[in-house]
Formats: C-alpha cells, sequence, structure tokens
C-alpha cells in the first residue's frame, strides 16, 4: 500500500473517530435536507403555473442546481473546518513527528492527509447529492446538467480542501488554520468584484475569481480551462503546503 | 570493506534563532552499543537527537545511518530509525493496537505488520491495554506505547529521548531492562537527566554541554575514572597517596572519612578494599558506582571541565 494511501486511510479512520466530524455531517445534511424541502415546496406550489410557459425551468434548474449551488458556499465553510486539524493538530499535540521520522516524504504527507479530508468531503457531497438524485424516482431530470454541477462540485472542494491543509501546514493552531483558509476561499470568491460592478466579467482578474469557474458547471458546462483552474490551484496550494512540511524540517517546531 | 557503523556524526551543527546550539559534533555508534546522552537543560541534546532521527536537518556536517546520508537518502534511511521524542507522537483517539498497526505500515511493514504489532506490544507490557484508547491512558502506559511505535519495525538504531519520563519506579525498572535487551541487537541512543538509568543501561556516555561535546567514552571507563569510598576513620590525603594502588585522591566531606578516589592503570576496586582493610581504617563503604560519572556530569554542567575522552 502507497504510503500516500495509508496516510489518507489513517486520516479517515481518525475522522470517523472524532465526534466533532459526525456532528459536522449531521448538521450538513439537516442543513440542506431542509434548504431542499423549502425548494421542492416552492416548485409543488409554482409548478401549475409552468405547465403553461414555453420553455418553462424543471425541477433540475429550481430545486437541484440552486440547492447544488447552496452547497457550494456553504463547502466554503465546511472544508476548512474539516481541513484544520490536517497538520495543525499534529503540530500542536507534536505527533507529526511520527510522520517526519516515518521514512515518508513529504509530498506523500501532505498528499494523505488531503486525500484523507477529501474523502470525507466527498462523502458530504455524496449526502447532499442524493436528495436533488432522489427526486429521479417520481420526476424527470437532467442528469447530464446534474453530472456536470457535481463534477464542478467536486473539483471546487478538492481546491478548497488543498488550500485547507496547506493552512493546516502553516501553523499549529486549528482555528487558526480553518481562519486563514475560509478568509483565502473568501478573498479568491470575490477577488473579482470591483470588476464586475464596472460590468467587467473577462479580464484577468475575473479568471483568478473561484465564481468563474464554478458557474459553468452549475449550468452544464464542463471545460477544460475551469477544470484546469481547480487542478492546478490544488496543485499549487500542495506544493507550498509540502514546502511547508520541508521547512519545518529545517527549524525546530 | 568494513560495516559502517549504525550512526555515525560527522562535525553536526545546527543554529536555531541565530544561536549555534549543537556545534562541530562527531559521533559513531555501533550496533550492539548502547549510548547515553547527558546534558543539563538547553545542552542540546533533544535537538542533536531531531537531527539523528532525521526530524531536523543538521546546518552543517553530516548524519550518516548505517553509511547512507540522511540528507541525501532521507526516506531509506528513516526506516533504519526508531525514535521516542520526549513527547510521545500519539493519535489519541485510535487503540493501542490500531496506532501501532498503522506505525508498522509507515515503517514500510506489510505482511509482518500484525506479527511485529504483537512482538513490540509483548516487549513493553501492553497487553492488557491493547484495546484501549490511546486517549483514556496513563502518562507511563502512553509512554510505553511510545516506545512500542520506536521498536516496533526492528530499527537499526532506537533514538529514546527522555524514555523514563513519566514512568513509576517498577516500569523505570522494566525499561532499563528493555533498553538494555534492545543493546543487544540495535544501536541505541538514550538522553536522559538520570545517571542511574545511564549507568543501568550504557555502555558508552556522551556529555553535551553548551552544544558542544565536552566528555565522551565508555561507561566503564567514566566511571574507573573516581571510585567512593567511606571509612571509619579519618583519613589524610598522604595516607591515600601512600597506598600503592591509588593515583589521586579528593576529599568528598570536611571530616576526613569521605573521598573521591582515583585509581592507578591496572589497580583494581578490590584491591583498593584490600588494602583499606590491611590499614585498618575501617572501610564502611565503597562504591564504583556513578560518583565519578556524577562528579564528571557536575564539573561539566558548571562549565569547568575541558573535552575528555575516557
Amino acid at each position: 500500500m502507497s504510503a500516500s494511501l495509508l496516510i489518507a486511510r489513517h486520516e479517515w479512520r481518525r475522522l470517523a473517530a472524532q465526534p466533532f466530524a459526525w456532528l459536522l455531517a449531521a448538521i450538513v445534511v439537516a442543513l440542506m435536507a431542509w434548504q431542499f424541502l423549502l425548494a421542492l415546496e416552492g416548485f409543488l406550489e409554482l409548478s401549475p403555473k409552468l405547465g403553461s410557459l414555453k420553455d418553462a425551468p424543471g425541477v433540475t434548474d429550481l430545486v437541484a442546481i440552486p440547492l447544488l449551488r447552496s452547497f457550494s458556499n456553504l463547502l466554503m465553510l465546511l472544508v476548512p473546518l474539516v481541513t484544520m486539524r490536517a497538520i495543525a493538530s499534529e503540530r500542536r499535540a507534536q505527533s507529526l513527528v511520527l510522520l517526519l521520522a516515518g521514512g515518508v516524504g513529504n509530498v506523500r504527507v501532505v498528499l494523505g492527509k488531503y486525500f484523507g479530508a477529501f474523502a470525507f468531503v466527498l462523502v458530504l457531497i455524496v449526502l447532499v447529492a442524493a436528495m436533488p438524485l432522489a427526486l429521479g424516482f417520481g420526476t424527470a431530470l437532467d442528469y447530464g446538467r446534474l453530472a456536470a454541477a457535481l463534477i464542478g462540485l467536486v473539483l471546487f472542494a478538492g481546491a478548497l480542501t488543498a488550500i485547507g491543509v496547506l493552512c493546516s501546514a502553516w501553523t499549529a493552531q486549528p482555528a487558526l488554520a480553518a481562519a486563514a483558509a475560509f478568509a483565502i476561499t473568501s478573498l479568491l470568491a470575490i477577488v473579482d468584484a470591483g470588476a464586475r460592478l464596472k460590468g467587467i466579467d473577462n479580464s484577468g482578474i475575473n479568471y483568478l475569481a473561484l465564481p468563474t469557474h464554478i458557474e459553468p458547471f452549475f449550468r452544464g458546462l464542463v471545460s477544460s480551462i475551469d477544470i484546469v483552474y481547480f487542478l492546478l490551484v490544488a496543485a499549487v496550494a500542495l506544493a507550498f503546503a509540502a514546502k511547508r512540511l520541508e521547512r519545518l524540517r529545517s527549524v525546530s517546531d | 570493506m568494513p560495516t559502517p557503523p549504525v550512526l555515525a556524526l560527522d562535525r553536526v551543527s545546527r543554529d536555531l534563532a541565530g544561536r549555534r546550539v549543537v556545534r562541530d559534533l562527531t559521533l559513531t555508534l555501533a550496533k550492539g552499543e548502547v549510548l547515553g546522552l547527558l546534558g543539563v537543560n538547553g545542552a542540546g541534546k533533544s535537538t542533536t537527537l531531531r537531527m539523528i532521527a532525521g526530524v531536523l536537518a543538521p546546518s552543517a556536517g553530516t548524519v550518516r545511518i548505517d553509511g547512507e546520508d540522511l540528507a541525501e537518502r532521507a526516506e531509506l534511511a528513516r526506516r533504519r530509525i526508531g525514535y521516542l521524542p520526549e513527547v510521545p507522537p500519539l493519535h489519541t483517539e485510535l487503540t493501542v493496537t490500531e496506532f501501532l498497526a498503522f506505525c508498522a505500515r509507515l515503517h514500510g511493514l506489510a505482511r509482518e505488520a500484525d506479527a511485529a504489532v504483537g512482538r513490540a506490544i509483548e516487549r513493553c507490557g501492553l497487553g492488557d491495554v491493547r484495546r484501549r484508547l490511546i486517549g483514556a491512558l496513563s502518562k507511563g502506559f502512553r509512554q510505553r506505547v511510545g516506545l512500542a511505535q520506536a521498536i516496533l519495525h526492528e530499527p537499526a538504531l532506537i533514538v529514546l529521548d527522555e524514555p523514563a519520563s513519566g514512568l513509576d519506579p517498577v516500569q523505570t525498572l522494566n525499561l532499563r531492562e528493555l533498553v538494555r535487551g534492545l543493546g543487544a541487537d540495535h544501536a541505541v541512543v538514550l538522553s536522559t537527566h538520570v545517571l542511574p538509568d545511564v549507568v543501568a543501561c550504557c555502555d558508552r556516555v556522551a556529555i553535551l554541554h553548551e552544544g558542544v561535546l565536552r566528555h565522551e567514552g565508555s561507561l566503564a571507563g567514566s566511571m574507573s575514572a573516581g571510585i567512593y569510598v567511606r571509612t571509619a576513620k579519618p583519613m589524610k590525603t598522604g595516607d591515600w597517596l601512600a597506598l600503592p594502588a591509588v593515583a589521586a585522591a579528593a576529599p568528598a566531606a570536611n571530616d576526613g572519612m569521605h573521598w573521591q578516589i582515583r585509581l592507578r592503570d591496572g589497580a583494581s576496586a578490590s584491591t583498593l578494599a584490600a588494602l583499606i582493610v590491611e590499614r585498618g581504617v575501617g572501610l564502611e563503604e565503597l562504591r564504583a558506582g556513578n560518583a565519578a560519572l556524577e562528579e564528571t556530569f557536575m564539573a561539566i554542567a558548571a562549565g569547568g571541565a575541558t573535552a575528555v575522552a575516557a
């Protein structure tokens, strides 16, 4: 078994052993289920009027995609809470030395931590995605658009998780790591707000912003430039995290 | 081609916060040797151990494990090291067995991991708590779990930083026995403040002070440098020097009845005992114990000793 996979499984096991992770999952599912039911009720009230419209929006447009879009916003707060302990709590408990002295390279330690946290985030995505997908038993869903939205959500979560792991490597305080990750993702979410106010939506600053790249997925567009953006953010964040571990070996922690 | 030593430090230095905390440290350790690393707080012991364990990179010099440069072949070299830091690196939300199984796989053990975990549990006396959460264990048991993770992959070099910390007297005795046992098949570096631990476990002693190696040599050599003697009747320095086995004598108290004696080459403690009895001054106590080591340690700690090789 590769060291990264071993560490990822171990991270998953540690997360599962903590009430915090279960509580977080319960809150997320309850919150999203409440939103889902509200959206569904709104759709049921609106559906008699929709029948008379040409190209009327369906349940995918009015329930599923808004739910997933709302979940993407929640992920910006949620993922830092999942990743904050990944490395910071090990540094605080002085147990990171186990990995640093264990014959496993920095990159593999970071990848293991990343995939362990990402697996937990993926489970949350699956739980939330199951809600709109359940409508497929009673109504016609646009599965293509849903698949695009889910791909975007997974890539988005992957980038956020990498930023979270980087922040967790940067400090020994989990709360500070969460705050820093939230600050960075918030900055990436609003970095082009000024440009957009001036009606500019195709400049370099727009390219840096997270919404520029997640929105096409919600519209059903899977574009390679958006995929590359999320992969690039994740790769850069993980590379910096590995660099940070290298730095920890050269200073007394 | 001769076998390289398990551990070889060559002029290793380390700067922290603009201060040189370890300076030009050169040491070697072979399989079957237990080295006791002594020093007061801030002497550079933990920094040295962290460099040996590959957790901290030296600012200058090289650390070799089995001839492999720790900086160049880090991952390979680190697998040959078992390291117990001052604070045991534990995942408290897991059970003892779960945690050790992870450590075994982390050190590259696959199919033999379960057997290694079982062996380490048995060696460290963790059988009764193997299914307990580490977070629920006492400090002594946590220390033992930390020790188990350091030895379970049978590394060539075992590095122990204050392993007796938090152990009760019975556990301390067991630990000494365990370290001695480990010393038969591995090279062991043991850092401690407790001199009796060194006397009980180690073959060699190194004393660090302000980051500099001030004394290094065999434990027997370090201890035979002086013998503590208590007599029933007072003695003078000249009386001691008149004895053919005595090279030097220094009073350990002002009453003339407590002395630190240095023997001449070839003389033994039993010869000294026979001479004292023959002189009729009443031999009350004679110890080839750690008094000399303690004396050396205290002298170095006070900054009064120069580098010595015993």
